[in-house]
Formats: structure tokens, sequence, C-alpha cells
């Protein structure tokens, strides 16, 4: 059965973005990479909206950056979960549950 | 607090930034069988309109220079105003505290002059964008 791809619900790709840093420091590709591997294709995250989101979380201070190498030996800017960025990621985690919770509710009696 | 001592991106960081990711999408389309061409017609249909995600990108980084030089000025004032306390003030005290004042100051605009010399050692220079290949 060929598998629907939903696009990605406004507000849910600083989420993916908090939970995908939460383990390491990642470039702007390889943080798409680690997403399109989890979801396995459920969700489509366009590349590019990755990098506004990205800069409007640097400046609210949910993540720093960092120049360095890649894997391929080219500059690269690393993302990296900050203390104020690990409180909003259970932040949103919470509210995640807490709507999706909600809506499986209605969905049921409904 | 965060936006006055983090170091703002430069116009061609956020080009260095984008031309890899989409240099990396380019290679992986090409090793999944694709040609070039057809490679770069697929990484620019993934990626959405670049010029549009770049000018958002420094617009975000724009909008907090204005903060931070606002904030650069105040601690020229900090300092000038403890300078003031320490010399005027006879009190031990209140001059410890223009002391205090200019020390805070210091050490806020150090902070400031480290931070905007760390990354920059890795921007290239003389590079163009990349990104007319795409147009």
């Amino acid at each position: 059965m060929a598998k629907d791809r939903t696009d990605l619900m406004q507000g849910t790709l600083e989420l993916l973005i908090l939970k995908t840093l939460e383990r390491e420091s990642l470039h702007g590709y390889g943080i798409v990479q680690r997403i399109h591997e989890t979801v396995e294709d459920l969700l489509k995250v366009e590349d590019g909206s990755l990098y506004p989101a990205l800069y409007r979380m640097q400046e609210r201070g949910w993540i720093k950056s960092e120049w360095g190498l890649s894997e391929n030996n080219r500059r690269a800017k690393f993302y990296k979960l900050t203390r104020t960025g690990q409180k909003q990621l259970e932040r949103e985690r919470a509210n995640w549950e807490r709507v999706s919770k909600a809506i499986s509710r209605i969905l049921q009696t409904a | 607090m965060n936006n006055l001592l983090t170091r703002l991106p430069t116009e061609p960081e956020v080009e260095e930034e984008l031309r890899l990711h989409i240099d990396l999408l380019v290679s992986e389309n090409i090793q999944r069988g694709m040609s070039p061409e057809e490679a770069r017609a697929a990484t620019l249909k993934r990626f959405g309109n670049i010029d549009r995600v770049k000018n958002e990108c420094v617009e975000i980084c724009r909008r907090n220079r204005p903060l931070q030089r606002a904030f650069k000025i105040f601690l020229m004032l900090l300092a000038l105003a403890g300078l003031i306390i320490k010399i005027t003030s006879t009190d031990f005290h209140v001059a410890r505290i223009g002391g205090v004042f200019i020390l805070v100051a210091v050490a806020a605009r150090l902070l400031l002059y480290v931070r905007s010399l760390t990354p920059s050692r890795f921007l290239p220079r003389n590079e163009t964008s990349s990104f007319t290949i795409f147009r």
C-alpha cells in the first residue's frame, strides 16, 4: 500500500528539530536527513524551510551554532541544543502530547 | 539577552551554509543514479526557492543588529558612568559600585568581541555564490 506523505503542520518543524538535536550536533543537511530517516517518508520536510526555522530558533536561544568541518571536509555550520532549548523541547513535547490526545479523543467519539 | 551576545551570521555565511546543503543534495541525487542536470532540478524542487530562503535568513539576522548596536552603546555609557562615579565619589562604597559598572561593561564588551571573532576564521575569501548555477 502506498504511503501518503503528509505536509508538516505549522509549528511542528521546530519540535522535530529540537528532538533531532537532542542527541547530537548536526548541520542543516544532517538534520533533514535524520528527520527523513526517522519518519520514513511519512512526513515531507521541505529542505529550504529548515533554515528560517533554525535561524528563528537560534534567535530565541533554543539552539546555538558553530562552524566546523563536515564528514566530507567542507565547512559546515553545526547546530546544538542549548539548555533553554532542552526546556523548550520538554514544553513542546508536553504540548504535542496534549493536543494529539485531545484530537484522538474527538476522532474516537465522532 | 541571548540576542545581544550571539554573533549574528553575515549574508556570505548564510550563502555558504545553504550552498553546502544544495551541493550535498545534488551529490545524493547523483549517487541515486541521476544525471547532474536531473540532480540539480530535483534538488531545486526539494529545497524550494533558494533566494527566498536566503533572504528570510538574512532578514532574521538583520533585525537583531539595531538591538546589538544599542547594547554596545549601553555598555559604553555604563563604563562612562562607572568611571565618573569612581572619579567623583568620595565614599568608598559608592566608588566601588562605579568599579563594578566598569568591570561589567568591559567584560560584556570583551565577550561580544570574542564571539565576533570565532566563526569568521572558517569563512572563505573571495568566494562567489554558487546559487547562480541554479537560476
